[in-house]
């Protein structure tokens, strides 16, 4: 069994950072990981994903209708993702807009939400997070990749748990970087915590089961 | 920030560590650090870069001699005298580089080495950062040189040790060919001990029967290639590079390779088919004894490589010459697509053309694109190039010249072909803007002008420049020096003062180059100042003859990264009570900072990098974009 997630936002968010920080949590918990990489001309600015592949398997593609959980790092870019990759289990999805200029360009506006919602969903269960909000109040609008694992521990989301994921922050950033991103992190899990205590009735809060 | 700190722990072998997660590229690195290597030289391609990248943080603790050469042929004639003096040498570089090396590639292999000499090469089917995707394996029958592929990073280090004792047994180069998948996939490796190397200088003992590659020796030494390889292909049927995944049950059989083989092992696994697979490493020369055996094993063997069909090619040859008449599918046939890289779901697709996979249903044709918009890559908030390509454009079009021809060129600049600039009319290869523009000149009467970056300038620019001036040729040359190598991660070039590793180099300023050469018509301007660029390029366009313009700025990533440091960044921000909605800035200088929420221009704080262009009169006559405080 393979548990397959994709990381997807625009270059230069720190998606390959997210996405060693997860690999490296698996790894540490004794798991097998591989995790595909982008570089080069792709990272100035473009769409970037990095795709990351728990368990038994051999390439780093995710092949169609097989990936369990999508974050999103950036609103169109995470309906992006799941467009290319068929069904998807779960997404998480960072509120941030980042313009292409493919639109102002021509005078247009970043789509509303609710229209992509609409439109792009394809049936995935996504759960929007104002990322950028609670990675400012950590002390660095730069730290949306942080607060998205956060997230995603909070719901339960990696086979792995919380302690293996500090250890790593601990070895990747610097003491100066660290304290605002332990924060990020703390701040992503509380989020998924209210989440999961203010849910209605018949809503939903993600699992790796569901 | 990145996981990069001590990417493969390479100061001491912590080997209780294990295993280690390492990208591809690293792990080739690693590979090469583990079999003892005392030089390297690369130039930086997408997608090898990582190897030098990683090899520059740790060549000086080691004691290895790596440097960045002007171009891959530079290279690679570093690294064979390196090995001919005595010191196992590897050298890397992007597939369409080893074209640049192609010529000394040959014909080393045919003069033979003395230690290890490793030639790696990253080629990119899908062409996901490059103009082509050739398939570089045809050099290995070109050159007749061994040739080695890794599937995975523990591969990439393991069989980067064998290429080195392979090279140094029979004093043959090997090439280690990777695609973009294996170098770009991070993985879980076991590292292995780093030897202790001598790392001093050497004595060259001279062989010029050997070394002197004239008609009289290349005689012999033809012979004598061809004999070794006879050797080799036996070396090849022995080799643990070549392995068979299961004990040969089935009627069905694959022969596959390199990334192809992930890829067909994630889709036989997903369907439980029952298949037997021949991985192959060891790819030229085939082991041709194993394959004839693992053909008359099966009933059908299907070959699944990326690219061309290379090993189909010589497979059918092996079955024909052998009496076999087991039914092989490939591309020939037409049951693989020659295009693009392989996924699962493509193998999958293929594969239930010609055996039967029980619950695989045909996927529908996937719709035809997304009608999201589209997010190309973009040159950066603060890119001096923004500033040069807008400057060029309204100078172009105030001198009212009809029919520009832009001969552009490889490096982050070649984005320039996007709107809103789409200032290039050809981009061939590295140095083909000055080249190409060579041949405009010649047969057209159109303004020609030549987009070239410092680092492709150094690397293949100088020759056509000479050709130019020597021929009276006229066209404005915009040489774009932002010192750094910029696409491939900011590698330094020749015209810096200091190597990647702050030790002291002779910058070559390229004003002394172009003067050299005889232009006399050379101005340097700064792109962040629109209007002296724009002043300078008007005047230059209208001399005869050769004119070259270097416009000069540190990379935004460079300058960046130092501002950051002292917290100097200051970022701009819109007035609305100046701005007069022209749009110009969105529309035509369009900075990724910048963008329109509620009919206003707004500048995203986290993008902008505070370079200040956009407040420029020439982008903003409101002068409505103003420092945020
Ligand atoms: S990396 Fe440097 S040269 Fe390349 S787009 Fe960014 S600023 Fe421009
Ligand atoms: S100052 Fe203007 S041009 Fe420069 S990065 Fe900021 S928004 Fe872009």
């Amino acid at each position: 069994m393979t548990y397959n997630i994709r990381l997807a936002g625009v270059g230069g968010q720190g998606i390959i950072t997210a996405g060693t920080i997860i690999s490296e949590a698996a790894k540490r918990s004794g798991q097998k990981v591989i995790m595909s990489e982008i570089h080069g001309l792709s990272q100035r600015g473009g769409s970037v994903t990095v795709d990351v592949r728990i368990g038994d398997c051999y390439g780093s593609i995710i092949p169609q209708n097989s990936c369990d959980l999508v974050i999103g790092l950036e609103l169109m870019e995470t309906f992006r993702a799941i467009e290319s990759l068929g069904n998807v289990g779960t997404a998480l999805m960072s509120t941030e807009k980042i313009n292409p200029i493919s639109l102002s360009m021509h005078r247009k506006e970043y789509p509303c939400f609710e229209d992509l919602m609409e439109k792009y969903s394809m049936g995935t269960k996504i759960y929007p997070v104002e990322a950028g909000e609670i990675a400012m109040e950590a002390g660095s609008s730069k730290a949306v990749n942080i607060v998205m694992i956060g997230v995603a521990l909070g719901f339960n989301l990696f086979p792995m748990n919380t302690s293996e994921v500090v250890h790593v922050l601990k070895d990747t950033f610097p003491e100066k970087k660290l304290s605002i991103n332990m924060k990020a992190l703390e701040l992503g899990i509380a989020w998924s915590g209210r989440m999961k205590t203010h849910v209605h009735e018949n809503s939903t809060v993600p699992n790796r089961n569901s | 920030m990145r996981y990069m700190a001590d990417p493969i722990q390479f100061t001491e072998s912590k080997i209780e560590k294990n295993p280690v997660f390492l990208l591809g590229n690293e792990a080739i690195a690693r590979g090469a650090v583990e079999a003892g290597i005392e030089f390297a030289s690369s130039y930086p391609g997408t997608p090898s870069s990582e190897v030098g990248d990683t090899l520059s943080q740790v060549a000086d603790k080691l004691g290895i001699k790596f440097l960045y050469s002007v171009n891959e042929k530079v290279a690679l004639e570093s690294a064979f005298a390196a090995s001919i003096s005595g010191m196992r040498s590897l050298v890397f570089m992007k597939h369409v580089g080893l074209n640049v090396a192609s010529d000394p590639f040959v014909s080393t292999v045919y003069t033979g080495i003395r230690s290890g000499l490793v030639i790696m090469t990253a080629d990119d089917p899908s062409m996901f950062s490059s103009q082509n995707e050739q398939d570089n394996r045809h050099y290995a029958d070109l050159a007749h040189i061994p040739m080695i592929e890794p599937s995975n990073p523990q591969e990439a280090k393991d069989f980067m040790k064998e290429a080195f004792e392979l090279s140094e047994k029979y004093h043959i180069p090997v090439l280690f060919r990777t695609t973009t998948r294996v170098s770009h996939m991070r993985g879980l490796v076991n590292v292995g001990e780093i030897p202790k190397i001598k790392g001093t200088r050497r004595i060259f003992e001279r062989e010029p029967k050997r070394f002197v590659s004239l008609p009289v020796n290349a005689i012999g030494l033809k012979k004598m290639l061809m004999e070794k390889l006879g050797e080799i292909a036996m070396e090849s049927d022995m080799s643990s590079m070549n392995s068979v995944s299961s004990d040969m049950i089935s009627k069905i059989g694959a022969i596959t390779s390199g990334s192809a083989y992930n890829s067909l092992m994630d889709a036989v696994v997903s369907h439980s088919i029952e298949m037997d697979v021949l991985k192959i490493g060891f790819t030229n020369p085939l082991p041709k004894t194993r394959i004839a055996e693992f053909l008359r094993k099966h009933e059908k063997v299907v070959v699944v490589e990326e690219l061309d069909p290379y090993m189909e090619e010589k497979i059918r040859t092996i079955a024909q010459m052998n009496g076999i008449r087991t039914s092989i599918y490939g591309k020939l046939d037409g049951y693989f697509p020659q295009l693009y890289e392989l996924n699962p779901d493509a193998v999958l697709q293929s594969l239930a053309g010609v055996i039967n996979i029980p619950g695989y249903i045909q996927p529908n044709s996937p719709k035809n694109g997304s009608d999201l918009s589209p997010r190309p890559p973009v040159l950066c908030p603060g890119c001096p190039h923004r500033g040069t390509y807008y400057a060029v454009k309204r100078s172009v079009r105030m001198s009212n010249i009809k029919k520009p021809i832009y001969a552009s060129d490889i490096g982050c600049y070649s984005l320039g072909t996007y709107d809103p600039f789409d200032e290039a009319d050809t981009i061939i290869s590295m140095g083909s803007s000055i080249g190409v523009a060579n041949g405009f000149s010649m047969v057209t009467d159109q303004k020609v002008i030549a987009f070239i970056g410092d680092s492709t300038f150094y690397h293949s620019g100088i020759p056509p420049l000479i050709n130019a001036v020597h021929n009276n040729l006229d066209m404005l040359v915009v040489i774009m020096d932002n010192a750094t190598t910029a696409m491939t991660g900011q590698q330094p070039n020749p015209g810096n003062e200091l190597d990647y590793d702050g030790k002291p180099v002779t910058g070559i300023p390229i004003e002394n180059v172009v003067r050299g050469i005889g232009v006399k018509n050379v101005s340097v301007v700064d792109p962040y100042d629109l209007k002296a660029s724009l002043i300078t390029i008007n005047r230059s366009l209208h001399q005869a003859g050769v004119s070259v313009i270097i416009s000069r700025r540190e990379c935004a990533i460079n300058r960046d990264r130092k501002l950051r440091k002292k917290g100097e960044i200051e970022i701009y921000t819109v007035n609305q009570d100046k701005c007069g909605k022209c749009m110009n800035c969105v529309e035509n200088f369009s900075c990724p900072a910048l963008f329109i929420e509620n009919g206003e221009i707004q500048i995203n704080p986290t993008i902008c990098d505070g370079c200040g262009v956009c407040a420029e009169p020439l982008v903003c006559p409101f002068k409505a974009i103003e420092v945020k405080n």
